[in-house]
């Protein structure tokens, strides 16, 4: 039912991000083209949007409120950041900032074998699986949810945050990492690698897009709802929950992984504020404003909130947190399931997806 | 110069020793027509005037040091006349010996110090200045000289320019130099006892100062002294250890008071409403605020009462930041009641609202506090702990408030009401309890507890918009892990994170402190998963 109704949304924004995603380097020399700040801002926030998918996926779809979800985003990122310094420091031998900050002659022992693509993919791949995985389970073992598990993974994320603010770790410490020139061979900072990465994010929001619908669409997608809705009942019934949860919350953590490597070259800059718990809770912010359990409303979400407050932060910096804290507000007060009730209130459609009659399980002890 | 000698056995010394045979002197006091004598004679002569001098402003009578003071001064600038009939001072021409006005006997010569003299001379006249000098810039100024040569201070002196010292910081300053000049003094005995003296009061500053004499002549020749230096080295490093112990307990418990006061009413309200209130640090922060503005009111209404800022805000904070509460309560999460995690999002939107308000009222610097003296200062316990006042403030302040809130849960029909909405919701509502109002009084409740938190806090931490966000995290670990609703839980919980705390960050520093932490809850909650004051009830 949840996924006729939602249709045409979720074809139409494919039908955008893909258009779009081939019409930029098509313009690109005619009149039309976009300037290089928009193309980057494009690409930025589909990197925000496959984050929020990321969190939608089990928030939305399993119940499970993570405030840590910035913590994955930054392994992706700073997996990112050390390719991209360990590449071009073999392919132009510029040593990193943080190096000579350091006084260090040479890079951490852990820093070797980064400039390979394929070998860097892998350990942000394995770190995350590492850290999701070991994390999950203790927690879904012992049934932490709710929120309990909110604030935990939040505590997750202000330590690591804690933790990259030193400077002896060897990832940049506070000043985090940046000035990179090369990646994959080509220089960074081109109109041409612009529009490339912007191209990729979009397209990997597609496919990320894609690929979950077809998950929540599937049998193991109606056992999540399950889950989200009655994980008691679910369990009488003889499902191991456990693995389910652990298998989406695993997903969901390297999907956020791939939007930190998909950020990091865009911004050209990590550094550890991306693991501070406001960004986490942020990415909650986008997913509630655009409607949860929703993969198009965390995307339009995302792109409106991220759309907003690239604006704002040019045009009045002071006033972005009043505007973030009200719109909060109106929707935690007004539209429980954020831009999706608007679009049912103009479409007057009957109440399409189940309602959302999770939360009440979660946090009564 | 740990014990008085009898300055007429001294004396007695002193005549057969120093002076020369031919120069007799009484034995109960100066001679003083014989020192002036010694003072027109050569550098033999001199130099034993002027230990003389030493002796006289160490050992002497009053009258004998008011005597011999300008002796040692005219020296040093050549201000003595030596004449036919003895000596006269310059100044106001008069004799050096009878004081009386006279005038010069033949062609008067001033004697000049030899090298070897000066400092003696030196020495007497800072000597007789640290005692009798009006002036406390002038004594002070005579302590520095004194500095310079511990080792020649005589026995004496210093204590009784301490005894005589009226101004504190500078008695302790000689007090200090005492002890320096003992161990450096000549007589092993002598040095013996004050190492025994400075072992008394461990310090870092004492073990430094013994540790030191290792590098003596006298520790490798003589055995007494090296048993004496060891046997200090001991008790002091105990005494610091013990110090350190206390000191980080102590940090500890401050630190643990504060959690508790910030972690009690986020306790009550989620084990009340299952709601994580993120706004608790903003509260604390509010609260740090109200403290201020009523500092700032009393300036300008009452400064007479400005001492007393920190208790008369007490009630103002409280209610400045139940009322937020209330408000709070009643125009969001009221309307949030069975979706927790929306709460969430919604106290935290109210979280950035009062930072960045706080932020465009106030600025983001520091806020200035005055130190009201029953926060300033502290009593040195043993070694380098300092029992301060302000986080004693903290602790106390953290009794009472623990005091009364177990008060109002256990013995106030409000705090009936709370436990019974606590325990079952739906049950407290069919017996007539109105849940929404006791929600309502428990989210002012907590939040007030909050600002008394921010109160309790302004003289240990700086105060500004940020400063809540330090305490959040760790107060939701103190709820995580003592468990919903209970009182004790939340108490052990604080006590036991705030002490980790403490004791982990001299060790691998304070990130390490809240990483271990962190994964020493995860893994408590392995064991205990509704921590660990749980109220017994069926497991969802």
């Amino acid at each position: 039912m949840s996924r006729t109704s939602a249709n045409l949304p979720f074809t139409l924004l494919i039908a955008v991000i893909v258009v779009a995603a081939g019409a930029m380097p098509a313009l690109s020399g005619t009149s039309f083209e976009l300037s290089r700040y928009l193309t980057n801002a494009i690409g930025q926030l589909a990197a925000f949007a496959v984050l929020a998918i990321s969190l939608d996926l089990i928030w939305g779809y399993l119940g499970i409120l993570s405030l840590g979800h910035g913590l994955f985003f930054a392994i992706g990122g700073y997996v990112m950041a050390m390719y991209l310094l360990k590449h071009s420091f073999v392919v132009t031998g510029t040593v990193p900032d943080f190096l000579q900050f350091m006084g260090w002659k040479e890079f951490p022992f852990y820093w070797a074998g980064f400039d390979v693509f394929p070998y860097a993919f892998a350990v942000a791949v394995a770190v995350t699986l590492l850290i999701s995985g070991i994390f999950g389970y203790v927690s879904f073992r012992s049934r932490v949810g709710g929120v309990y598990f909110a604030i935990i993974t939040q505590a997750l994320v202000y330590v690591a945050m804690l933790l990259m603010f030193r400077n002896d770790t060897g990832f940049g410490g506070n000043n985090g990492m940046t000035g990179f020139s090369v990646l994959f061979g080509w220089p960074m900072g081109t109109s041409g690698m612009i529009t490339a990465l912007a191209v990729a994010s979009l397209l990997a929001l597609a496919l990320v897009l894609v690929a979950c619908r077809r998950l929540v669409g599937s049998r193991f997608g109606a056992l999540m709802l399950a889950t989200r809705d009655d994980e008691t009942r679910l369990r009488t019934l003889g499902y191991e929950t456990l693995r389910l949860k652990l298998i989406v919350w695993c997903l969901s953590a390297l999907i956020a992984m791939l939007a930190g490597m998909l950020y990091v070259p865009q911004v050209g800059i990590i550094n550890p504020r991306v693991l501070s718990p406001e960004l986490s809770l942020e990415i909650a912010v986008w997913v509630a404003i655009g409607g949860r359990g929703h993969l198009v409303g965390a995307v339009i979400g995302a792109l409106l909130v991220n759309a907003v407050k690239f604006w704002l932060s040019s045009a009045a910096p002071d006033i972005w947190p009043f505007i973030l804290s009200g719109l909060i507000v109106l929707v935690v007060l007004v539209f429980p399931n954020g831009l999706m009730d608007l679009a049912k209130l103009r479409l007057t459609r009957p109440m399409g997806p189940r309602r959302m009659a999770t939360e009440l399980e979660e946090a009564r002890p | 110069m740990t014990q008085k000698v009898p300055p007429l056995l001294l004396l007695g010394l002193l005549a057969g020793a120093l002076l020369a045979p031919a120069s007799p002197v009484r034995a109960d006091s100066l001679d003083r027509a014989a020192l002036v004598q010694e003072l027109c004679g050569d550098a033999g002569a001199m130099g034993k005037a002027g230990a003389t001098l030493v002796t006289t402003a160490a050992a002497g009578s009053a009258e004998d040091r008011e005597w011999a003071a300008p002796l040692a001064r005219a020296a040093i600038d050549r201000k003595l006349a030596c004449d036919e009939a003895g000596a006269m001072l310059d100044e106001g021409g008069l004799d050096a010996v009878t004081r009386a006005p006279r005038a010069a006997a033949g062609t008067p010569r001033s004697p000049l110090l030899s090298l070897k003299n000066r400092p003696v001379f030196e020495l007497a006249d800072a000597a007789f200045a640290l005692r009798g000098s009006p002036a406390v810039a002038q004594r002070t100024a005579a302590l520095k000289t004194l500095e310079r040569r511990p080792a020649l201070i005589p026995e004496g002196l210093l204590e009784g320019a301490a005894a005589a010292e009226s101004d504190a910081g500078l008695r302790e300053q000689i007090d200090t130099l005492s002890q320096t000049a003992a161990l450096n003094a000549s007589d092993p005995a002598a040095r013996i006892r004050a190492i025994g003296r400075v072992a008394e009061n461990p310090s870092r500053r004492a073990l430094t100062r013994i540790s030191a004499l290792t590098a003596d002549p006298a520790y490798a020749a003589n055995p007494d002294f090296r048993t004496a230096v060891d046997d200090a080295t001991r008790r002091i490093e105990r005494g610091i250890a013990i110090g350190d112990t206390l000191a980080t307990l102590y940090n500890g418990l401050s630190f643990a008071s504060i959690l508790f006061m910030a972690a009690i009413g986020l306790a009550i309200i989620f084990g009340l409403m299952g709601v994580i209130n993120l706004a608790q640090g903003e509260l604390i922060m509010i609260g740090a605020y109200v403290t201020w503005l009523v500092q700032q009111g009393l300036r300008h209404a009452a400064p007479g009462l400005l001492d007393w800022y920190l208790v008369l805000a007490i009630p103002v904070a409280f209610l400045a930041t139940a009322g937020i509460g209330i408000a709070l309560e009643t125009l969001l999460l009221r309307h949030l009641y069975k979706r927790p995690l929306m709460s969430l999002l919604a106290t935290w939107a109210v979280s950035l609202f009062l930072v960045n308000i706080v932020r465009v009222v106030f600025g983001t610097q520091n806020m200035q506090f005055e130190t009201p003296f029953y926060v300033s200062g502290g009593v040195p316990v043993i070694g380098d702990f300092i029992f301060t006042w302000n986080r004693m403030f903290a602790i106390a302040f953290a009794a009472v408030t623990l005091a009364l809130t177990w008060l109002v849960v256990r013995k106030t029909p409000l705090g009936l009401n709370i436990r019974a909405v606590t325990q079952n919701r739906d049950m407290a509502a069919c017996i007539g309890i109105p849940t929404r109002r006791v929600d309502m009084m428990a989210f002012g409740l907590g939040s007030g507890l909050a600002g008394l938190a921010g109160l309790a806090l302004s003289p240990i931490y700086s105060v500004n918009p940020q400063m809540g966000q330090n305490f959040i995290i760790d107060s939701f670990m103190v709820v995580v892990l003592g468990g919903v609703g209970t009182i004790a839980g939340t108490v052990v919980a604080a006590l036991g994170i705030g002490q980790i705390n403490v004791l982990i960050e001299p060790l691998w520093g304070a990130v390490a402190a809240k990483v271990i932490v962190l994964l020493m809850i995860i893994a408590f909650l392995q064991w205990r998963p509704e921590g660990l004051f749980a109220v017994k009830g069926r497991r969802k």
